[in-house]
């Protein structure tokens, strides 16, 4: 990359969550790639050959021939687009159906086409100034990964990407420029001006606490409870604690997920806000058991409502045989009691002695957990029962004790962040809609009402989505006409996809982009200036 | 802000007398009998200073802030930062209002002009005023007035109407929001039940208090962070921060409010080269010119001044005297720095005027030159004017390395023949690098081999300041043609205080 992107320069090889990728061999012609050479190379070794019914009755999920597939025919580049450009006119206000090209010509003059012509910061629109990169393949096994490029409109964002058929599509910030022309500027003159305020999380930081025998890029359902219980956490602290409106949830493709906070105010964050905001929600869980992991007495408001989020889950997933088995076995049960501070050890005692006999040890991990938690308080409030506390006891030892049982939560299941995708508003991170050519499954929009029962099995992958179509039309089922069958604009709609894109643009971007139309210019400024700074 | 001439003569303008009734109540008096020790700088102030006090002022205030930086590139723990910084301010803004608030304005002015600048003045200006307010608020001394306050608690009165006087729009919480929100705001670690309930809790947006948000220490709810009064210092600290944020990018118009047009035509150029005066050594209270030629040999002469050109200048100031003898003139700024490398080399006011005179009056006559031109230069040297000793920057513009572009610069090169294929070469190679200095270095080497080697030549600086490069050269020189080298003790050889 040239001089003139030095600004940028630092998170070139920071490719966002899905970091399993061989990272990209760099090239300094990347941008330079002369497309129809690029697409001689990336078909050459390969069959011509797409038929998409062949490719789909083989148990392959994921093949260039299946992406090219998705990116011609299913991928939703109206909705990406909708949103990017914080366009409330790329809605049609009547029945907030996304504006279909056909439709925008003939609709009021401020349609969205009509904001793309312009490139300039003038123009009413970011989209064209938000910074794209893609992974692309040129020859099979080697990644080229391509930086600073932009569309001024979605004709031309869907066009580069049917041509290039990006392994991996990435999302950066918006710069005061239109990014593709960092060649051409001074150094230093991109700069990024908003960006969405994103998290990551993903379930290879949770390897010491997956029980279930999964390490890695491996998701079994049991280790993906994690997940639904992170976006709990994370969705509750930034809607009720920061006020944001605006959570766009994804699956990352494989074993994570992203949140876009949308809302503007989010959107303006500085860098150092951002960093403010995710050391927030973090909560160093230490690296060894309990070692360097103490809570302090109270708990923050935000960590006793994650608590109370946690626990029941806890207790109902992790805690039983077909989840983690945490308390489901002699073995599980005495490690645990072993995490117990020592001024505890007559209450952890006096569990063992009585789980190791009848009927203590009929009991359910639920019972079990419920009866550890009060004969703790007992112990700890020196009323009668259960094992006495000594007189003695610092009020250390009993705040050690009183935070046990979050500790032991919050380290199972507290939302452990990749945090460094948070704090920049540089950092590109996976779009949304992609497609993870690991398991060829989409990123697909998850329901913030419903996260436990997201099931990242029952996503479609490219395979299953092209056999859809295929039956869809085998069936007859009415083309292109929106007329004839239920609203069918798009070929998605045509697909499983229909169900989670169409509760996205319904709960996620038309309230979101209702509400860009609502925001007062004035507004933007006054809060841009608040949280302004160089 | 009014500037008068040497006479300080000027009457007020209408424009500043209204900054000043807004501003009564701040006691920029000139008893200095003010209480306000901190001061966020919102309105402009008027006062009148004379040319001299604007320059001085803004001087004490570059030496607190150039202290402030050098304390932290140092990285000194936060005890010895703290009683260093309170003995530079102590000796350079004293306890008089007048000098603390005029030298911000005159440096927020002088700072505006680009992003560079505006970064460094925010960045120091942040760390000081932190550290006052901190000290009001820990009831210490080390602030503008000095003026202490021991009483428990009553540091919060001072804090309290600081936060009154800058109108800070924290929103107090009632008694009954804080009552209902009791709980939450006691799980906040740190948070003292005894002293809780006679607490004052302020409701902020949360972007004013990342630092308290960051360590989830304050209770945050529908984007508002809660937060008792001494921990608002954070906040206020980050407020000042955003508002002289915004202020630097707007202050040339302010400036342009308060300051009339005679006064900008005479306080523009000053206003330029604030950020390139020579301050001292970093700590000491001394302005004297560090990179000096004691005496009259090898300083710079009408006379000599064009051989010392090509045998002794680094490429910016021969740029610069190529320019003058080109155009027999020079900008403003190309005049002010010139003319302070010239006196930093040692070169006497009636030499300096005389050979200004004699460019000069190849395009005007000498009525027209002792009218524009007689009196900045010796302002520059002094006699016009009280105190005032310019000494030559270290940070200046017009590096040639720095501004020209690849092709010019090689052109230059090979025009003034300097070094050989091979040294131009390493020299445009630092070039496309981004090393400056090293460029500037680099060429000091190939003009004068050996210099390494030589007895009495001091090379520090070389690729930093002009002056350190032109004393080298001419040390070097001195010291080949034997003229006292080998002994160090003549008094051509160069000072070496204050060369870091
Ligand atoms: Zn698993």
């Amino acid at each position: 990359m040239g001089a003139a992107t030095d600004a940028v320069d630092d998170d070139e090889r920071e490719f966002g969550a899905e970091d399993d990728v061989v990272p990209a061999v760099k090239s300094n012609n990347d941008v330079d790639y002369d497309d129809a050479d690029a697409d001689a190379r990336r078909d050459a070794p390969r069959s011509s050959s797409s038929s998409s019914s062949s490719s789909a009755t083989t148990s392959v999920v994921y093949s260039p021939e299946l992406l090219g597939v998705y990116y011609s025919r299913l991928f939703p580049y109206d909705l990406l687009h909708s949103w990017l450009s914080y366009d409330p006119s790329s809605i049609n206000p009547g029945n907030g159906k996304v504006v279909t090209p056909a439709k925008a010509s003939s609709s009021s003059s401020s349609s969205s086409s009509s904001s793309y012509s312009s490139s300039s910061l003038s123009s009413s629109s970011t989209f064209p100034r938000r910074e794209f990169s893609m992974t692309i393949e040129p020859t099979p096994g080697s990644e080229v990964y391509i930086r600073y490029q932009s569309f001024s409109s979605r004709e031309d964002l869907a066009a580069a990407v049917m041509r290039r058929r990006p392994t991996k599509l990435d999302i950066g910030a918006v710069f005061n420029h239109p990014p593709k022309d960092n060649k051409s500027l001074p150094a230093g003159k991109l700069q990024t001006v908003e960006r969405e305020l994103v998290f990551d999380v993903d379930l290879t930081d949770y390897d010491e606490v997956r029980n279930c025998g999964c390490a890695g890029a491996d998701i079994c359902p049991k280790c993906w409870t994690y997940m639904g219980m992170a976006m709990g956490v994370m969705d509750a602290g930034l809607r009720r604690d920061f006020g944001f409106r605006h959570l766009a949830w994804f699956y990352s493709g494989r074993r994570g997920v992203h949140c876009w906070v949308c809302d503007e105010s989010a959107r303006m964050l500085t860098n150092e806000a951002r960093s403010a905001v995710a050391s927030y929600f973090e909560v160093n869980l230490g690296s060894d058991k309990n070692k360097g992991f103490n809570l302090s007495a109270p708990l923050h408001p935000a960590l006793a409502r994650a608590y109370e989020i946690l626990e029941p889950r806890f207790v109902d997933s992790v805690l039983p045989e077909d989840g983690h088995g945490l308390l489901a076995t002699r073995a599980s049960w005495t490690r645990l009691l072993l995490t117990l501070p020592k001024a505890a050890h007559p209450v952890a005692s006096r569990l063992e002695e009585r789980w190791g006999r009848s009927p203590g040890r009929d009991a359910t991990p639920r019972e079990k957990w419920r009866e550890l938690k009060s004969e703790l308080a007992s112990f700890v409030g020196g009323r009668g029962g259960g094992a006495k506390a000594p007189k003695t006891l610092s009020s250390s030892d009993r705040v050690r004790i009183e935070m046990w049982p979050v500790e032991t939560v919050f380290r199972q299941t507290y939302p452990r962040l990749d945090i460094n995708v948070s704090k920049m508003q540089n950092h590109l991170l996976k779009s949304p809609f992609c497609v993870h050519p690991k398991t060829g499954r989409v990123c697909v929009p998850i329901d913030a009402d419903d996260f436990d029962s997201f099931d990242p099995f029952a996503v479609p992958t490219l395979a299953s989505l092209v056999r859809e179509l295929d039956e869809y039309e085998a069936r007859g089922g009415g083309g292109n006409d929106a007329n004839a069958d239920g609203g069918v604009v798009h070929d998605w709609q045509k697909t499983s996809l229909r169900g989670p894109f169409e509760r996205y643009r319904k709960k996620v971007l038309i309230p979101l982009l209702n509400d860009e139309r609502r925001s007062a210019r004035e507004e933007r400024e006054r809060r841009a200036a608040v949280v302004g700074d160089f | 802000m009014n500037v008068a001439g040497p006479a300080r003569s000027r009457p007020s303008s209408s424009s500043s007398s209204d900054a000043n009734s807004k501003r009564g109540h701040h006691g920029h008096a000139a008893d200095g009998g003010s209480s306000s020790l901190v001061d966020m700088y919102l309105d402009v102030p008027s006062f009148e200073l004379s040319l001299d006090e604007f320059e001085e002022y803004a001087l004490a205030r570059l030496k607190v802030l150039r202290k402030i930086e050098e304390m932290k590139t140092r990285n000194l723990p936060p005890d010895l930062f703290r009683s260093q910084l309170d003995a530079s301010i102590k000796s350079n803004l004293r306890s008089n209002d007048i000098v603390d608030v005029a030298s911000h304005f005159i440096l927020r002015a002088a700072y505006c002009r680009n992003e560079d600048l505006r970064r460094w003045f925010l960045t120091q200006e942040c760390i000081l005023f932190r550290h006052r307010l901190e000290s009001v608020s820990r009831g210490g001394g080390g602030s503008r007035g000095g003026g202490g306050n021991n009483g428990g608690g009553g540091h919060h009165d001072e804090l309290r109407d600081f936060l009154a006087r800058n109108d800070f729009d924290l929103d107090r919480v009632s008694a009954a929001d804080k009552e209902r929100l009791r709980d939450k705001l006691l799980s906040v670690p740190g948070t003292n039940p005894v002293e809780f309930n006679v607490a004052e809790y302020y409701r902020v947006p949360f972007v004013q208090a990342l630092e308290l948000v960051g360590r989830r220490e304050c209770y945050v709810a529908d984007g508002n962070a809660y937060v008792p009064l001494p921990r608002v210092v954070s906040i206020v600290a980050a407020k000042f921060r955003s508002s002289l944020s915004r202020s630097l990018a707007s202050a040339g118009g302010i400036f342009r409010q308060a300051v009339s047009r005679d006064e900008r035509a005479r306080i523009g150029p000053l206003l330029s080269s604030m950020n390139s005066q020579y301050t001292g050594p970093s700590g000491g209270a001394g302005s004297s010119a560090a990179y000096g030629i004691d005496g009259e040999e090898g300083a710079p002469t009408a006379a000599n001044v064009d051989e010392l050109a090509s045998r002794s200048m680094p490429l910016c100031m021969r740029q610069l005297h190529r320019g003058l003898q080109r155009d027999h003139k020079l900008k403003h700024q190309g005049r002010l720095q010139y003319g302070l490398f010239l006196k930093g080399a040692g070169m006497s006011l009636e030499e300096h005027t005389l050979f200004f005179q004699r460019e000069f009056a190849k395009i005007m006559t000498g009525e027209q030159f002792n009218k524009q031109y007689a009196y900045s230069i010796r302002h520059m040297h002094g006699k016009e004017g009280k105190r005032a000793t310019y000494t030559p920057g270290a940070e200046h513009h017009g590096c040639p390395y720095r501004h020209y572009d690849d092709a010019s610069l090689s052109a230059l090169l090979g025009l003034l023949k300097i070094g050989n294929a091979v040294d131009r070469d390493a020299i445009m190679a630092h070039k496309r690098d981004g090393n400056f200095q090293l460029a500037c270095s680099r060429h000091f080497e190939a003009v004068h081999p050996g210099a390494t080697s030589l007895e009495g030549v001091n090379l520090d600086g070389v690729g930093n300041h002009p002056n350190a490069w032109f004393s080298a050269s001419v040390s070097y020189h001195n010291a080949k043609s034997g003229k006292g080298g080998a002994t160090g003790g003549s008094k051509n050889v160069v000072k070496a205080e204050g060369v870091a």
